[in-house]
């Protein structure tokens, strides 16, 4: 088994592989020295939900009626729980105003904690999902913000946002984008007593999100219109990548499986939270190679000369050399943070981390001071954008622009990008 | 007369060759045109998807007659023929078309941009807004569902050739290739299920140009028409360069 990744990503610090040898008694080594657990943290009590933009976002971007279900009960059951506590009905009020609350205003969600003043904001996010130049749409994005309401859980008040890139077929990601966040919400639910485990929590959740793809694999029919229709042997080569950010008001956690990215941009530098896992990275070869299996060069490098990854859900056919067990980062969050980036490889196999993360915080900054409304000339596009409140509408410029620039530069896969904006809510007044 | 239809069909071709000529130096011109009129650009869109209508239920017509020449036209060359989809072209192709006019100066503008000389955010790189490629990708994905409908539609009725009743009358044929009226008879009633599905393909491919003209705005609008004009002005040209290069006469 490959060691896990399991560390405090610094800046400039990239998440490369290290060297095969000795590696498992490094990363433990760098494990025990900086990880940090966060459940002594108290957290704050008062949870912004407001979200009818991202509601718009959602069902405007991803066209995909079960995303829409999920995050409308994410608001339904945060509103629900939210009740029975005081401080929720700010939460409440939050959700019914669409305008988002002043958080200096709201005493309650701010709290001393080591000297630092720790908030749950509202989280502003952009997606952007295209099918682009290829004929079937083989990605699916999950957002959940505060996907978890659960009093004393570590996840209260944390975001949930995943890309997934499926391959064979759609089936897996969809499956990942309808059933990864409920996973993950029962897993850091499960045990409040325990510390804030992210490695192992992450870690068992896309193990059960594995099972799970196995279980209905031939069972239930997820979706009418997948092209395997779900028959064996065929979509035992059906598989997903899956990149997740769960989003904590002080922490970063990146569980990565597969060739999708995650990058944090931080002061201008571009920081990669997440090591794409190819067949030919080396630690992954000897993993692969200890296995039984071998990569073999067709088209690039692929486990048994087929999959161009080494690590993805599902893809029975080529376990145990690709394994869905992810790698995991836990990067502490500070005030030069400006925005996190989650895309597939149609985005990163034409975009630099660097330029992403230009062009990202470009579209962050131009929206600050909001800008007035575009183009007056052309009064054939107003369509649904102004919808989108100015803040949100600033990671939205910046995703749309990441995948129209991917596409400029002739991608020919799905695009899917998430840009999450991280800055502090005093630093945008 | 089959010869009479070939001359008509093969009529109604060039016609719409020489009439798209004369649209796209049309267009070309309205671009060139500051400050630009969007009534005036909207009207030009207009009349292209008006004349291609026109073009579309002429041929409808004609096929009544003679569907299978439209499937491989003798009119056209044979580099045209080998990337016809349904005696057309792919409506997903529009939106291929719209991606590259849309991306052309994205690298100029995005360096431009990463100085930070444009202000107002996300629109001033590449052509689209948020909601257009929205609204793109969503008629993408539709496009794409109905092209490949018609596809499996076709591909029956290809494979409806080797299954009865044809099979059953050629068992019962003496000599190779001669006619009766029940093989006359079945060959007409596939001939109507083809021309069915090239009417259809042809209202997938005009909607699709209309549904193109909701999302863009007049001047992407008429960039747009003009690109895909000359674009086929050009396959045609360079597929008769091609024809002349393998020994193939000029049709």
């Amino acid at each position: 088994m490959a060691g896990i990744c399991c560390g405090v990503v610094r800046e400039g610090e990239t998440s490369a592989s290290m060297e095969p040898s000795s590696r498992t008694l490094k990363r433990r080594k760098v494990e025990l020295l900086t990880y940090k657990f966060i459940a002594d943290v108290a957290v704050p009590p008062a949870v912004e939900c407001s979200r009818k933009r991202q509601k718009l976002e959602l069902y405007a971007s991803t066209a995909a009626s079960s995303t829409r279900e999920c995050c409308k009960n994410g608001v339904q059951s945060s509103e629900a729980k939210s009740k029975d506590e005081s401080e929720g009905s700010h939460a409440c009020e939050a959700l019914r105003s669409s305008r988002p609350v002043n958080l200096r205003e709201n005493s309650a969600s701010t709290e001393l904690v080591e000297n630092k003043i720790l908030r749950l904001e509202n989280p502003r996010f952009g997606v952007t999902s295209v099918c682009g130049r290829r004929r079937d749409m083989e990605d699916a994005v999950s957002v959940h913000p505060c996907f978890s309401q659960e009093e004393g859980s570590v996840s209260k008040g944390c975001h949930f946002f995943g890309v997934f890139d499926g391959h064979g077929c759609s089936h897996v990601a969809m499956k990942c984008r309808d059933r990864l966040h409920e996973i993950v919400k029962e897993e850091l639910e499960s045990d409040r007593l325990a510390p804030a485990q992210w490695k192992e929590k992450m870690e068992r959740s896309f193990t059960r999100m594995d099972e799970e793809v196995q279980e209905s694999n031939g069972s239930d029919r997820i979706i009418s219109n997948c092209r395997c229709e779900l028959q064996t042997p065929r979509c035992d080569a059906v598989g997903s990548t899956a990149v997740v950010a769960v989003l904590t008001p002080e922490k970063i956690v990146v569980s990565n499986c597969g060739d999708s990215r995650a990058v944090l941009c931080r002061n201008g530098v571009a920081i990669p939270l997440s090591s794409d896992h190819k067949p030919d990275r080396p630690d992954e070869l000897v993993r692969i190679e200890a296995a039984g299996g071998r990569v073999i060069y067709w088209d690039g490098a692929r486990v048994l000369g087929m999959l161009a990854m080494s690590r993805a859900i599902g893809d029975n056919y080529l376990k145990p050399y690709v394994i869905p067990e992810p790698e995991v980062t836990v990067t502490d969050r500070t005030d030069d943070d400006e925005c996190l980036i989650l895309a597939s490889d149609g985005l990163w196999d034409v975009v630099s981390n660097d330029t992403a993360c230009g062009v990202a915080r470009m579209c962050l900054r131009a929206q600050n001071p909001p800008s007035p409304p575009r183009s007056p000339g052309s009064s054939g596009e107003v369509r649904n954008d102004a919808a989108f409140e100015s803040s949100d509408k600033a990671c939205s410029d910046a995703s749309i622009l990441l995948t129209k620039l991917a596409l400029a530069r002739h991608s020919t896969d799905n695009v899917s990008v998430v840009v999450v904006d991280l800055r502090r809510e005093r630093q945008q007044q | 007369m089959a010869n009479g239809d070939q001359h008509r069909s093969k009529c109604c071709f060039l016609e719409w060759m020489k009439l798209q000529e004369r649209d796209l130096s049309e267009l070309l011109q309205a671009l060139t045109l500051t400050p630009q009129n969007d009534a005036e650009l909207t009207k030009l869109a207009q009349k292209g998807v008006e004349h291609f209508e026109s073009y579309i239920s002429q041929r409808s017509t004609l096929s009544k007659n003679d569907v299978a020449a439209f499937f491989s036209p003798a009119w056209c060359t044979a580099w045209e023929n080998s990337l016809l989809w349904i005696a057309g072209c792919r409506p997903s192709a529009y939106i291929r078309l719209i991606y590259a006019l849309s991306g052309a100066d994205v690298e100029l503008r995005l360096a431009d941009f990463l100085r930070g000389g444009a202000a107002s955010g996300g629109d001033n790189l590449g052509g689209l807004s948020t909601g257009q490629v929205r609204a793109v990708d969503e008629l993408q994905r539709r496009t794409i569902r109905e092209e490949d409908r018609l596809t499996t539609r076709v591909a029956g009725l290809q494979e409806d050739v080797a299954d009865e009743p044809i099979t059953a009358i050629v068992k019962g044929v003496e000599q190779i290739g001669e006619l009766s009226g029940e093989i006359e008879r079945a060959l007409d009633e596939h001939e109507k299920a083809m021309a069915v599905a090239l009417e259809d393909a042809d209202k997938l491919r005009l909607n699709t140009v209309k549904e193109i003209f909701g999302i863009l705005t007049p001047v992407q609008g008429v960039d747009f028409l003009a690109m895909s004009k000359k674009l086929h002005l050009c396959v045609h040209e360079w597929g008769k360069k091609r024809d002349q290069r393998h020994g193939r006469e000029n049709c």
